[in-house]
Order: C-alpha cells, then sequence, then structure tokens
C-alpha cells in the first residue's frame, strides 16, 4: 500500500474515535463490546500492516503560515511497535471478552484501552519530537486510568498514583532532553534529524549538549521501560486486570521506552550513550530477575521478569556494535510474543484457580493441557532455552557483550560476566512458573476449570507464534530462513543502526561452538544447579531486599515528605482569607516579572521629558486626588466611591489621547464594577475599624512592589516601539476599511483581523462563568463549607 | 438600598442603558461600541434591576416566570437561561467562523474565520446600508458577556 497521509492519519485516529464512541456502543451491546474493539484493533493492524516496506515521511501542512505540520514517520521500527500494539490488541479485546465477564465499569475500561492503543500507535509514528512526547504522556495518563480500574480499593489507587508520578516525571525530563536536541539542531523533526544522523550528533557534541540530551532522554525511557531504579511502579501495576497488564505492562506501553532508545538510537550512538545504557540494561536485567526469584505472586513474578527483559533490551541498544541492534530489535518481538502469552496464561490461572500465589499452585497440567503447552513454549523461551525463540535473542546479547569486551578489554569484561549472571536468574524463574504446571497438585487448591474459548484462543496464537520464531532458526540452520520475520527483523536493525544502508539479518541454531553458545551452555548449566536451591535463593532475595535496600523505601519516603511539606505551607498561603491571597499572588508575579527583568539584563529607557498639556495635567491631578482620598476614606462606600473617581480619569486620559472605544469600554467597565461594589458593600458591615501598624506597613510596601513592576513594565513594552511584523497604524486603518468594510478600526481588529484573540478571550470569560458555577455548586454540595 | 428614589431611577434609567447598549452594539463596525461594549452596558442594567428590586423580582415580575420558586440559583431558575446564552454565543462565534470553510465546495478557499461585507444603497430610511458578516461574531461575543457577566453574577448575588 503506498504511503499515504490519509492511511496513517486513520489508524492513528481510529482508535480515538472508536473510544469516543464506546459508551454509545455498550449500551447496545453490552458485554459484546470486546469484539467492537477487537475489530477496531483489526482495522487499524490490517493498515499498519498495509505499510509494510514503506519508509519516510507522510505530511499535511497545518498552520502553513508558522510551518507547523502534522507529520508521520514510517519505518520499520514504527511498524514493528505499531503491529505490536494494534495485533496484541486484537487478541486482548478478544480475551477480555472472557475475563470482564461480570466486572464492573466495562464501558470506560474499553475506551480508555482503545484510547490506549490510538496513543501508542501516535508514539509509534509520530515524526515530530514534541508530537512524540504528546502521544507518550496520553500512554501515560491510559496507563493511569486503567491500573486504578478498581477505584474502590487503595492498593489500585496508590498503584496508579506511583505510575503516573514516575512515567510522567520521567517524560518531562524527556521533554526537557527534546528542548535541548532542538536547541541544538534547530528542529523538532524526527525525520529531518534522523535523516543526517551524523550532522546531528555533531551538533549535539559541539553544543556540548550530547549527554545531557543522553542523560534526559535516557531518563525519560528508563521510567516509561521500568528500568532501575524506576521499576517500582511496574509490580504494583499488576493491580490493573491481567488483560491490561498483558497489553500495557508487558507488549506495548512498557516497550515506549525502548522504542525510543532505538528511535533515538542512530543519532545518539556513541561513547557515553554506550557506558551509560550497558549499564543501566544489565543493572536492570540482573537486579529484576533477582526480584523475580523472590515474588511470592505470579502476576509480581511476570512484572518482575518484563523489567528484567527490557533491561536487556536496553542493553541491547546500548551497545554499539551491530549484534547490539539485532538484540534490541530481536527481542522487542520476541519478548512481546512469550511475555504477553505467559500474562495472559496467569489471568487464566487466576480466574481458574482462583489464586495467584506461587506456593498454592501447582500440577494445573492436568486440569489446563492446552495452558500448559503454551506455557511451556513461552517460558522456555524466557529462560533462553534452544530453540525457543528467546534464545536467539539472547544469544545476539552474548554476542553483543563478548564482543564489546573483546574490543574494549578492562572493565568492559564485566559485561558478559553480568549478563550470564542475570541470564541464570531469568532460567530459574522462568523454570519456577513452567513448574506451576508440574509436580503435586496442593490440597489447598480447589476445582479448575477449563477457560472459555475466547480466554484460550489469544494465548495460543501469541505461543504459536513465538514458537514459529523458534523454529525458524532450526530451519535457519539449514539454509531453510524463516524469511517473513528475518526480513521484518532487518527492516528494524536498519531503522534503529541509521547507517543508512539495508542491514540483512539472520538467526539460527548455532552449529559450531562460539563464545555466546558457551555462555548460553553455562547459564543453562548454572540455572539447572541453581533451581535444586531455588526455596532458599527465595528467602535469602526476600531477607536482602528490606528497609532502604528497597527502592520503594526512597519513594514512599519521599512522597511522605513532599506531602507533609505541602500540608506545612498550605495552611501559611491558602488560610481562607482573600487577603493573603491577594498578597501571595500579587507579590509573587511582582517578583518573578522583576526577577525576570533583571536575568534578561533590561534596561530602561531614558528619560526624555514629557510633554505637558493642560487638560492631562489636570485629570493627573484629580486623579491623585482621588488617590489620596481612598486612602483616607472612613467607609468602604466612601472607599469605592472615590477609587471609582480614579477609573473615570483613566476613562478621560483615554479621551484626550483620542482613543474613544478604550475610553467607552473603560467608562462601562467602570460604571459596572462601582454597580457591583455597592450591591456587595450592602451586605457588609461599614467599616471594620482599625488596622495594626505591620500590616499596614506589609500592604503598603506591597503596592509600592506592584506599582513598581506596572511601571518598570509599561516602560520597557512602549520602549521598543511596535514588534516586528506589526502594522502601522494607518496601515491598519486602511486595511480595515478595505478588508473589513468597518470605520472603526478598534472594532474591526476586534471582529475580523485579530479575531481568532477574541474567541479565545470570550472562551476565557465563558470559562471563568463555569468555574464559578461549579466552585458555588461543589461548595454546596460539601454542605456549605466555606 | 432600594430606597423610593434608587426604585423609581431604576425604573426610568434601564431602558434607556438596554436602547444605549443595544445601540452601541450595532454601530460598533463603524463608531465606538461593538460587542464586548454594548455586552457589558446589558449587564449594568441588570445589576442595577438586582440591586433595586432583588432577583426574585426580575425572575418573576420581568422574565414572567412565576411559578417556579427561585430556590436553587445554580441549577435553577434564570441562571440557567444566562448559562445557555454564553454557550449559544460561544457556539454563535465559532460557528460563524466555520462558516466561510464549508463553502469551500463551491469553490471559495477561505480559511477559518474569514469575514466579508455587503454595502446595500437605496435602504428606505437608512439610505446606505452595510452588512458586515462580523456582525454575527459579534454578537456571540455580545451574547457570552452578557451572559457570562450575568451568570457570575447572579451566583454570587445569591449567595
Amino acid at each position: 500500500m503506498q504511503l499515504t497521509f490519509e492511511t496513517v492519519a486513520a489508524l492513528v485516529a481510529l482508535p480515538f474515535l472508536a473510544a469516543a464512541a464506546t459508551p454509545l456502543v455498550f449500551r447496545v451491546l453490552g458485554e459484546r463490546t470486546s469484539y467492537y474493539a477487537a475489530a477496531v484493533a483489526a482495522v487499524c493492524f490490517a493498515l499498519v500492516a498495509g505499510q509494510y516496506g514503506n519508509h519516510g515521511v507522510a505530511s499535511m501542512a497545518w498552520v502553513p503560515a508558522y510551518d507547523v505540520s502534522l507529520a508521520f514517520y514510517v519505518d520499520g521500527l514504527a511498524l514493528l511497535v505499531g503491529l505490536l500494539a494494534s495485533g496484541v490488541g486484537v487478541l486482548v479485546f478478544v480475551y477480555s471478552g472472557g475475563y470482564m465477564h461480570g466486572e464492573p465499569a466495562q464501558s470506560k475500561y474499553y475506551a480508555t484501552l482503545l484510547a490506549f492503543m490510538g496513543s501508542m500507535l501516535g508514539v509509534a509514528f509520530a515524526a515530530d519530537l514534541v508530537a512524540l512526547f504528546v502521544f507518550w504522556e496520553l500512554t501515560s495518563v491510559c496507563s493511569f486510568v486503567l491500573i486504578g480500574h478498581y477505584t474502590g480499593q487503595a492498593s489500585s489507587r496508590y498503584a496508579a498514583r506511583k505510575s503516573m508520578l514516575i512515567t510522567v516525571g520521567g517524560g518531562l525530563f524527556m521533554l526537557a532532553g527534546f528542548l535541548l536536541l532542538a536547541d541544538a539542531t534547530g528542529t523538532f523533526s524526527l525525520a529531518a534529524l534522523l535523516e543526517h544522523p551524523a550532522e546531528t550528533h555533531a551538533a549535539l557534541t559541539e553544543a556540548g549538549l550530547l549527554v545531557p540530551v543522553v542523560g534526559l532522554v535516557g531518563i525519560g525511557a528508563a521510567a516509561k521501560s521500568a528500568q532501575w531504579p524506576l521499576h517500582i511502579w511496574l509490580p504494583n501495576a499488576m493491580e490493573a486486570p491481567t488483560p491490561v497488564s498483558a497489553f500495557l505492562h508487558s507488549a506495548t506501553m512498557v516497550k515506549a521506552g525502548v522504542y525510543l532508545l532505538g528511535r533515538v538510537r542512530p543519532f545518539l550512538v556513541g561513547t557515553e550513550w554506550e557506558l551509560a545504557f550497558v549499564a543501566l540494561g544489565l543493572v536492570t536485567m540482573t537486579v529484576a530477575a533477582m526480584l523475580a526469584v523472590g515474588a511470592t505472586d505470579i502476576k509480581e513474578l511476570l512484572a518482575y521478569s518484563t523489567a528484567s527483559h527490557l533491561g536487556l533490551i536496553v542493553a541491547g541498544f546500548g551497545f554499539a556494535s551491530h549484534y547490539g541492534a539485532e538484540t534490541g530489535a530481536f527481542h522487542i518481538l520476541n519478548h512481546a510474543a512469550f511475555k504477553a502469552a505467559l500474562f495472559l496464561v496467569a489471568g487464566i490461572i487466576a480466574h481458574e484457580a482462583g489464586t495467584r500465589k506461587i506456593d498454592e499452585l501447582g500440577g494445573l497440567a492436568r486440569d489446563l493441557p492446552i495452558t500448559a503447552a503454551v506455557t511451556a513454549v513461552a517460558a522456555l523461551g524466557m529462560a533462553g532455552v534452544p530453540p525457543f525463540n528467546g534464545f536467539y535473542s539472547k544469544e545476539f546479547l552474548f554476542e553483543a557483550a563478548y564482543d564489546a569486551a573483546h574490543t574494549m578489554g578492562g572493565v568492559w569484561w564485566l559485561a558478559p560476566a553480568i549478563a550470564v549472571f542475570g541470564s541464570v536468574f531469568t532460567f530459574l524463574y522462568s523454570i519456577r512458573f513452567l513448574m506451576l504446571f508440574f509436580g503435586e497438585k496442593p490440597d489447598g487448591l480447589g476445582d479448575v476449570h477449563r477457560p472459555p474459548l475466547a480466554m484460550l484462543v489469544p494465548p495460543v496464537l501469541l505461543a504459536l507464534l513465538a514458537g514459529a520464531i523458534g523454529l525458524g532458526g532450526i530451519t535457519g540452520a539449514l539454509d531453510v530462513p524463516l524469511a517473513p520475520v528475518e526480513n521484518f527483523v532487518g527492516e528494524v536493525v536498519t531503522a534503529v543502526s541509521g547507517h543508512g544502508g539495508e542491514e540483512a539479518f539472520h538467526y539460527y541454531v548455532p552449529t559450531h561452538v562460539t563464545p555466546a553458545l558457551a555462555m548460553s551452555g553455562l547459564t543453562i548449566a548454572l540455572g539447572l544447579a541453581a533451581y535444586t536451591v531455588y526455596d532458599r535463593l527465595h528467602a535469602l532475595v526476600n531477607a536482602l531486599t528490606t528497609g532502604p535496600a528497597r527502592a520503594n523505601w526512597w519513594y514512599d519516603g519521599a512522597v511522605d515528605g513532599v506531602t507533609a511539606l505541602s500540608e506545612a505551607v498550605t495552611p501559611r498561603i491558602a488560610n481562607g482569607l482573600l487577603r493573603t491571597y491577594a498578597t501571595w499572588a500579587l507579590g509573587g508575579a511582582a517578583v518573578l516579572t522583576l526577577a525576570a527583568y533583571l536575568s534578561a539584563g533590561v534596561s530602561l529607557p531614558a528619560f526624555t521629558g514629557i510633554a505637558l498639556d493642560t487638560p492631562l495635567v489636570v485629570v493627573s491631578v484629580v486623579a491623585a486626588g482621588a488617590a489620596a482620598a481612598v486612602l483616607l476614606a472612613d467607609s468602604h462606600v466612601a472607599g469605592v466611591l472615590t477609587l471609582s473617581i480614579l477609573g473615570f480619569m483613566v476613562a478621560i486620559v483615554y479621551i484626550v489621547a483620542s482613543a474613544p472605544d478604550l475610553a467607552l469600554t473603560q467608562l462601562v467597565v467602570e460604571t459596572l464594577t462601582l454597580v457591583i461594589f455597592l450591591m456587595v458593600l450592602d451586605k457588609l458591615p461599614s467599616w471594620y475599624g482599625g488596622t495594626e501598624r505591620f500590616r499596614s506597613i506589609r500592604d503598603a510596601g506591597l503596592s509600592v512592589l506592584v506599582g513598581a513592576t506596572v511601571t518598570v513594565t509599561v516602560l520597557l513594552a512602549t520602549a521598543g516601539g511596535r514588534p516586528d511584523g506589526g502594522l502601522q497604524p494607518a496601515e491598519l486603518g486602511r486595511r480595515a476599511l478595505e478588508e473589513g468594510g468597518g470605520h472603526n478600526v478598534v472594532n474591526v481588529i476586534l471582529v475580523d483581523l485579530r479575531g481568532f484573540d477574541t474567541l479565545g478571550e470570550i472562551s476565557v470569560v465563558s470559562m471563568a462563568a463555569l468555574s464559578v458555577v461549579t466552585l458555588i455548586a461543589m461548595r454546596e454540595r460539601v454542605g456549605g463549607e466555606a | 438600598m432600594s430606597t423610593v428614589v434608587f426604585r423609581t431611577t431604576t425604573r426610568v434609567v434601564v431602558p434607556i442603558i438596554l436602547l444605549v447598549s443595544v445601540a452601541l452594539f450595532l454601530q460598533g463596525h463603524n463608531a465606538p461600541g461593538g460587542g464586548f461594549i454594548g455586552g457589558v452596558l446589558t449587564v449594568t442594567a441588570f445589576a442595577l434591576l438586582y440591586m433595586a428590586y432583588g432577583m426574585a423580582f426580575v425572575e418573576t415580575e420581568v422574565f414572567d416566570r412565576s411559578d417556579e420558586p427561585a430556590e436553587d440559583h445554580i441549577y435553577g431558575g434564570i441562571v440557567v437561561y444566562y448559562r445557555l446564552l454564553f454557550a449559544c454565543g460561544l457556539a454563535l462565534a465559532l460557528l460563524s467562523g466555520l462558516v466561510p470553510m464549508l463553502l469551500d465546495p463551491l469553490g471559495f478557499d477561505l480559511p477559518f474565520m474569514s469575514q466579508n461585507y455587503l454595502v446595500y444603497h437605496d435602504v428606505p430610511l437608512y439610505g446606505e446600508m452595510e452588512i458586515a458578516s462580523a456582525l454575527a461574531f459579534d454578537l456571540g461575543v455580545y451574547c457570552v458577556v452578557v451572559g457570562g457577566l450575568l451568570t457570575v453574577l447572579s451566583v454570587v448575588g445569591s449567595e
């Protein structure tokens, strides 16, 4: 299919439209909404698959005057993530039909899941850093809603908040990185950055921004992809319904982080990149695998395992070598296949056996034979046992690690050592998960039912995919490779290596002994040996992870500390007295404005004297007199009346300066405020009595500060003359008459020439009115509390 | 506050204010005035009525809604109409901007919010009369200002 803007825009927009229509559809279809959602996902899948083989940018001018366009970028990596999002989406929606039977808030569930799918497709195809950021944060918001699906449970709410804080916070770091990137290269367009990766890299190095950009983008990716020590939100995220865990927290959303690394890899890769991400990835892979061994709940085990495998992908993308790109690209596909299958299996177990505790499960193969077969394929792939699919991508990691150690030597020899060490734990927990299906059935475990077909078909399909990839390795060794997979992964490798040339990709069962094969063999041997003492390792991991050794200890401490701090500060700033709010708001605005002027180093225009004409002097004297009278007024009514004299004098200044429209506006507004003031004052005591000296001095100081800020601002704003591109008054008048047909230039500007601004302003007026209504309605709802 | 003098003055002044506000709104295209100024002046007239006679009077006598008690000024009573007014105003302003885009199929390539005007000659009484498409947008502004400010005024005033 031709790469057209319409197709890509349609496949990104379709899930959002479908999500908007979900409440209506749910009213008609009820629980069968799952099939509607699956159909939407299937259409998206077909559209994405239709783009296979395409490369390049599809864009449409949006605001041509400002050179803003809506653009999508299509290449192998984007297609991989797009296919995962829509393909796993189809399966998860079908599975949800069985799993969510009788659950609450299904309309919200399907709508959010569809919106998530759209956001994920947006992340995959965004050709612009800003668009990427927006879709990225949208996935976090959807994840927040889905994790907190059971709104009644405190643990759900805690988990949702935690994932929101960490992933959205990480997203802000990423935004800062994007801004630096755009500052150094002068463009927000990903397509432009990817077109000349070497030039982009050079520009960043020259600006001295390479390390900050790598660091900031890395933090964003690490938060999203649950890298140590930001992995802590992922195990909590298992509070979500299991299909959500399979979809968001194993196959797609957490892949956004590694997708980002693959996306920016072509122009950021270098020594700093390699050091940072190899270390981060390998540490995460090992720590998370050890934590998975310490898990007591099957979903917790899978969550830590997901973090561990994401670490493997990060480490893969970290290695600058060709093997590194192949590791990351291939393992994204493999991991999505086996992990989504395992999550769906975990959902079946929880649903049919009624428990998720590892200790309470065993011998499930007799009741769930098909599920057991699925688990065998998926878990052995996860363990990295040949010839299952995870084995090949792990081989690439070992090769990349060995290659790095061999060429760079020294401390780099740690890389293969840690890789093997972490993989031993991966092997351990994978086998432990598989053994849930074998051995003796514990006495406490009651009847285990067969799952409905809707819950069985999706994991079977995923396992078939994983198995097919695995078999492709055997046939590959016999020179009959699994061409579609090899070509597809080759496209992804091309996208993440950024050399410009096509990269060929082949994988097969090794036919002779290589260092990588030796490392795999060592892993499996050590794993088998360690499995005999699994229970002691399990206890050891749990004994080691207490107190400050847990990342959660730091997170909870920080959140509690910040909460206590804001509870301590709030009563001082927001104590319910209007006076206090005004003091802080006005003082804060004045200080910030003045500080901005100081840091920008502006200088006031030279004083050139003022032309004194009689009317202006008279008006000024009256105004000054009124101002003085306000201070001396001995009642509210007198104060307001004298204050309005000041306002009317301002109107006269406008008349003198021949601005009748402004004068009219000022007069009308002044009248209205006066009337409203009088209306309110009618209900208030006429005078509060004397004031404290301290408060008077403070208020006087604040008034002087605000007055000075306004004066300086007016002087600065009028000093520079008209901003560039502004029209001269005569030109404005001519255009108003010719184009707008009006003699009142001000009004024509308001409703015609700059009508867009006015539209914004009246929207603000409407929003203000709505907020007042809402605020007062809320106050009445909580029982008249002020 | 609601003395006889004040009430009587209000009675005389309010129709004049309303008339002037409409005049200001209509003449805005060529002379000082326009939707915003006209709107604020209209609100002033209502504020005077509220002060002199109270909200209940405006509700029952001016708008002839005596059958409904004005207990709840947020969800019920006249405020509902004020809210409708500013919502419609905003919609009107937006739609008036969209109209030029809808003309696209007719061969006009007009961006969002293009305006135009027609001048009619030999209109009885007026002589020359100009109709500007911007008037629709300005009417939207007028409605938003009147509706928005009156909503705030009534809701806060009823507290």
